[in-house]
């Protein structure tokens, strides 16, 4: 996909779709004339965004779903944050799971890439953007959860999930 | 409240700044302002970058061990509430930090104490080999008054007033 050259300032939404990170400028780098420029600079500097439709998420249970895309981002315009519940596309499963490839299910937003703001004023950012298959009531479909998990799903009323997960950051 | 250290420069991150990261094998790194966030996302080794107190331990540029650093240990066994301990913990807070800010001053003066006794030396040693360039070694010779530092040498009042007419 092409790079886009956008300013420092939007931090939000991209109304642009299919994109989930885009590039800062490249305008930026070039600034500095001291440093050389490395490309792997620019690599690094990605501007997080919403989880929105199409964004694909990895599948954090054994619900046997790997990976999902996002079809619906519920509760906001923008899109789905940390913790929030999205409706999604099961791209790849293992054969023998509970849910199928093809299937639309909902998830749970449990680390995501882009930061989110705590009450006591800091900011959370994971390293990639997972979910948790979780069916309408909001309990998860498996059994076990790896890896992270914010403890922003307290707030949310994702208890099950965390008495599931190893470790809540 | 707990007042964390920035993983990458040492620094303490007060309730409100910084990003917290988390990585996927749970580990988490704190970064006091986008500076340190940034560079490491660029996969800096704070070890290398001249700033960072990571640095500077390692290289003997400050204090390394000390008694004081005892007091700021993290200590993850909550405490019970005890008014009498908050308010002896509050009064030591300031003298404690006064303490360790004078002995790492001292150190970074003992540290920078024997570059300034060998510029001394140099100075010296370059006054007395290349005064030739600034004066004469005959007029040195004759008069008292432009010998080195070193030696203390009685002058008159008439042989001072010769000296600034050369001049």
């Amino acid at each position: 996909m092409a790079a886009r050259f956008l300013s420092k300032s939007s931090s939000g939404c991209s109304l642009l779709g299919a994109l989930g990170t885009t590039l800062v400028g490249v305008g930026s780098v070039a600034r500095e004339t001291t440093s050389k420029l490395n490309y792997s600079d620019i690599f690094f500097q990605q501007q997080r965004t919403f989880v929105q439709m199409g964004t694909n998420l990895k599948v954090v249970d054994n619900s046997g779903a790997k990976r999902v895309m996002c079809i619906q981002a519920l509760k906001s315009k923008k899109g789905a944050k940390l913790g929030d519940i999205i409706i999604g596309s099961v791209k790849e499963a293992q054969p023998r799971g509970k849910v199928k490839k093809g299937d639309v299910v909902y998830g749970v937003v449990v680390r995501a890439a882009m930061q989110r703001g705590r009450c006591d004023g800091s900011h959370v950012r994971f390293d990639d953007n997972a979910v948790v298959v979780v069916n309408k009531q909001g309990e998860p479909i498996g059994t076990r959860v790896f890896g992270p998990v914010p403890h922003e799903l307290r707030k949310k009323k994702h208890v099950k999930i965390l008495a599931l997960a190893e470790h809540i950051a | 409240m707990r007042l964390e250290k920035c993983w990458f420069c040492s620094s303490t991150i007060y309730p409100g700044h910084g990003i917290q990261f988390v990585r996927n094998d749970a580990k988490i790194f704190r970064f006091c302002r986008s500076k340190c966030h940034k560079n490491f996302k660029m996969k800096r080794n704070p070890r290398k970058v001249k700033w960072t107190k990571a640095y500077r331990r390692l290289h003997g540029k400050d204090m390394t061990q000390d008694s004081t650093f005892e007091f700021e240990r993290k200590r993850n066994r909550p405490q019970r509430y005890d008014r009498i301990n908050t308010e002896k913990v509050l009064q030591a807070i300031p003298k404690i930090s006064k303490v360790k800010a004078t002995r790492e001053k001292d150190h970074i003066t003992k540290r920078l104490s024997v570059g300034r006794v060998n510029r001394k030396r140099e100075d010296r040693r370059e006054l007395e080999q290349s005064i030739s360039l600034v004066k004469a070694p005959s007029v040195l010779k004759e008069d008292a008054t432009l010998t080195l530092p070193k030696q203390k040498v009685t002058v008159s009042y008439a042989q001072t007033e010769n000296t600034r007419m050369e001049e």
